[in-house]
């Protein structure tokens, strides 16, 4: 065996050289009727009343009554028109006519009735106002039903147009069999794909192409490179494929096409309401005004973040009126603390013997990214003369200690398009209602008696009564809104005229052509 | 020999039940509530603390720990392993699919860490102490050394999203295994080939290796069939211990890759908290670890009758 000697050397670099000129082998290759789309976990098989399915894969297969359109319009899905009585407490919608289920069911008001019925008024849905007030439904004609309720909900329409449970289920379908009157028929699915062809006797517009692919890609390196590779169309999604701003700025430089747009949910940190310290408005003021939101958008965001302090972006209906964005005031955040009664004690503060010391409670597998959030905000906080103590904890702890309120400071997020806002409020500030291991933002007996006067708010009192809600949280500083994340999405070249669907539970395919 | 497979089959069992106690145990005592999970995958949002408490109750999780194990070996006997908590499927159904994933990797992964191991070894072995050796030795250093989330990352920047070779994710024909079963051969087979190269350099100092010599062989010759057989027991004693660690990689690999296999529904389970599904896989890889190295200590007994001997004494 001898030696490795020169000739070798430039013998073996000249190989590598030539194998690196070899044509690319395409796996994109044969793809050019299909949409690939990364979801980061399996679909299961869209079973509408147990809580286990992804939710983005629901909205390709099942039609609602009701669709939500960008900024909470409501559009017509399976019903053409709808009114409320007067008193709130019946609707009726008229059905669209001539659609059948992807098995040939015809869809009429039996079958509407049918499917309301498996959740309407069933324990397990209480959590759905429309659900919890139901009394019955009546059948008019085979394309007129009218539900009847025992009060009045105001947010019956925009519930209707959530994913699970409410959307329409063939009665045909076997256990385990979804079939909807979508746009998409499931052909198969398992662990690693769902695999879907388009319903050519689809209602709405059909699509310009005719399978969809959703692939399963955990992770988000793996869903970036197979995206680079041409070997997906598609990635992105907050509740499809989570795709990081730091990934994204790296995709687009790759020659990615990035399409990213104001989001519809807000991260918010949550003062507890059992926290002595938190009690204290100078402190919950002093927090307020030390964070600088710009800079944390701008360093930690990659700009796809928006700053703001309002609970709700403009992208939710009755949002509010808009508050500017305060900059970062460090001697407006000291005097606040002085105003309440800390006196300077070193580098700190402290008051009636107790030092200005805060435990901040996050939780990075419940919110990916919010660890460094909670650096910059200890370091900001710090400055001000906070001791902040971060406590990293895992998901469950999480779930554990945030319902009981186990932390003085914490990371929030209100649930976005299409449950806001009657979700995120009647959730996070309302103390009756159970929310497990969600938590609450902000509770005290004041905040509910204004915020459940919102919820049963109708007509042109609830804009005004929304935005008592609001305006209570802003005075008392209640809640400490940081950020609005971007929608972030990152298409392949191939894939022309991408437009965001009107929420991130929802695939988007619709306008799109394949080159 | 008999008897001695018994004894050691039957040291393995009870082995394998005091793993599955502990991990039961373990797990168990995790952070978090099965109830609560079971009541928000069924509610959703409407999961409350009375719902939570009914479940609790009819699924028994609040009796005694050593009642719950007894019941849970009971039904895992029979193969019945729950329902997964996150995709609310039947554990049985989940191996059934994603064991083949996980088996074809390992399989993958081991013949080609074998190959690389037995071939850098021996080439290193037979260019003892020059510029090759030295070579060899540096890349089985760097192999070991370097970990396989890098490795991955780096050869699906290379080969599939450079060069487009083979695909990044998923499974789509033979080509698909290539990148992954590198990936996850490259530690071991470096492990090994060190420990073929080190073993081979100490076998070559004996009489054996100066009688072939003498006998007129070439160093080829006498690293083949005299020093090679030499090695055999710590060469297999190693290739067990990582072939069993292999599956640690397997957890890696297969997010990384976009593999449905045992590996990635692992770490699927912790992450949502499905504690059904964590105790299934966990007992997956007791069994294997203890039937591998039961394998291997029988193999090597086979090999060598002292082996044997010596565990009668």
């Amino acid at each position: 065996m001898s030696n490795l000697n020169r000739r070798q050397v430039m013998t073996s670099t000249v190989a590598l050289s030539f194998l690196s000129t070899l044509p690319r082998v395409t796996f994109a290759g044969g793809h050019g009727d299909t949409l690939r789309v990364a979801i980061a976990g399996e679909t299961g098989d869209l079973d509408l009343l147990q809580n286990v399915s992804t939710l983005s894969s629901y909205t390709v297969v099942f039609d609602g009554l009701i669709h939500y359109g960008p900024g909470g319009t409501l559009e017509p899905g399976l019903a053409t028109a709808w009114s409320v009585a007067e008193d709130g407490k019946s609707i009726t919608f008229d059905l669209r006519e001539g659609v059948t289920f992807s098995d040939g069911t015809p869809f009429d008001a039996e079958v509407a009735k049918w499917n309301l019925e498996r959740w309407m008024g069933v324990d397990d849905f209480s959590w759905i106002g429309i659900s919890d007030a139901y009394e019955g439904i009546e059948v008019h004609s085979p394309s007129q039903i009218t539900v009847n309720l025992s009060r009045p909900v105001p947010a019956a329409l925009l519930e209707l147009t959530i994913v699970r449970p409410v959307r329409f289920l063939s009665p045909a379908a076997a256990a385990g069999q979804p079939i909807g009157t979508g746009p998409w028929i499931v052909e198969s699915y398992s662990s690693s794909e769902t695999i879907l062809t388009r319903n050519d006797a689809y209602w709405g517009e059909r699509p310009a192409f005719s399978r969809l692919e959703l692939k399963v890609v955990p992770d988000e390196l793996a869903r970036a490179n197979a995206l680079r590779a041409g070997e997906l169309d598609v990635i992105g999604g907050d509740w499809v494929a989570p795709l990081s701003p730091r990934r994204a700025k790296a995709l687009e430089g790759a020659g990615m096409t990035i399409v990213a747009e104001p989001g519809t949910a807000t991260t918010i940190l949550g003062y507890s309401p059992k926290s002595p310290m938190m009690a204290d408005e100078g402190v919950r003021e002093a927090i307020f005004i030390g964070i600088d939101r710009a800079a944390v958008a701008q360093v930690l965001f990659e700009g796809y973040a928006d700053p703001t302090i309002d609970i709700f972006p403009t992208t939710v209906p009755t949002a509010g009126i808009r508050h500017q964005v305060p900059a970062r005031d460090l001697a407006a955040a000291q005097a606040a603390l002085e105003g309440a009664g800390w006196n300077r004690n070193g580098s700190g503060w402290s008051k009636d013997g107790q030092a200005l010391e805060i435990d901040f409670l996050v939780s990075e597998e419940s919110f990916p990214g919010s660890r460094r959030i909670a650096e910059m905000i200890q370091a900001m906080l710090t400055e001000v003369g906070f001791k902040v103590n971060i406590s990293s904890v895992d998901n469950a702890t999480m779930h554990e200690r945030r319902p009981n309120f186990e932390y003085d400071l914490t990371f929030f997020a209100t649930y976005g398009a299409p449950y806001d806002p009657h979700g995120s409020l009647g959730a996070s500030f309302v103390s009756t209602v159970d929310t497990g291991p969600d938590g609450k933002i902000y509770i005290s007996d004041e905040l509910d008696t204004v915020v459940l006067a919102a919820l049963e708010a109708s007509g042109d009192a609830q804009e005004l009564a929304m935005q008592g809600v609001y305006d209570w949280l802003h005075d008392n500083v209640a809640a400490c809104p940081l950020l609005v994340t971007q929608r972030i999405w990152a298409v392949h070249p191939r894939v022309q005229g991408f437009s965001l669907p009107a929420t991130d539970y929802d695939i988007p395919y619709k306008g799109l052509s394949l080159g | 020999m008999r008897r001695l497979f018994l004894r050691r089959a039957g040291l393995a069992l009870l082995l394998m039940l005091a793993a599955t106690a502990l991990t039961f145990a373990l797990v168990t005592a995790a952070p978090g509530n099965v109830a609560a999970l079971i009541a928000e995958r069924a509610a959703g949002a409407g999961a409350d603390g009375q719902m939570i408490a009914r479940i609790a109750d009819e699924l028994g999780l609040n009796d005694p720990l050593p009642v719950r194990y007894a019941r849970w070996l009971g039904d895992a006997l029979t193969g019945d392993f729950g329902i997964s908590l996150r995709t609310g499927k039947p554990i049985s159904e989940e191996f059934a699919e994603r064991i083949p994933v996980t088996a074809t990797l390992l399989a993958g992964g081991g013949i080609l860490a074998l190959f690389y191991s037995l071939s850098i070894g021996l080439w290193g072995a037979a260019s003892n102490g020059r510029t090759t050796d030295q070579l060899l030795h540096g890349i089985a250093l760097v192999g070991a050394s370097t970990p396989n989330f890098f490795v991955a990352a780096l050869l699906v920047i290379i080969f599939a999203v450079g060069l487009g070779w083979v695909p990044s994710f998923g499974l789509y024909g033979w080509t698909s295994w290539i990148l992954p079963c590198i990936t996850i051969a490259l530690f071991p087979g470096s492990v090994l080939a060190r420990v073929v190269r080190v073993n081979l350099q100490e076998v070559m100092a004996r009489p054996i290796a100066t009688t072939g010599f003498a006998k007129g062989m070439s160093r080829g010759e006498v690293l083949l069939r005299e020093a090679l057989p030499n090695i055999a027991i710590p060469y297999i004693t190693t290739l067990g211990a990582q072939f069993t660690l292999m599956i640690i990689g397997a957890i890696v690999v297969e997010r990384v890759f976009g593999l449905n296999g045992i590996g990635a529904f692992f770490i699927e389970a912790i992450r949502f908290r499905d504690f059904v599904g964590m105790q299934a896989v966990l007992t997956l890889f007791v069994v294997f670890f203890v039937s591998v190295n039961l394998l291997v200590d029988l193999v090597a007994m086979l090999i060598d009758p002292r082996l044997r001997r010596a565990r009668r004494v």
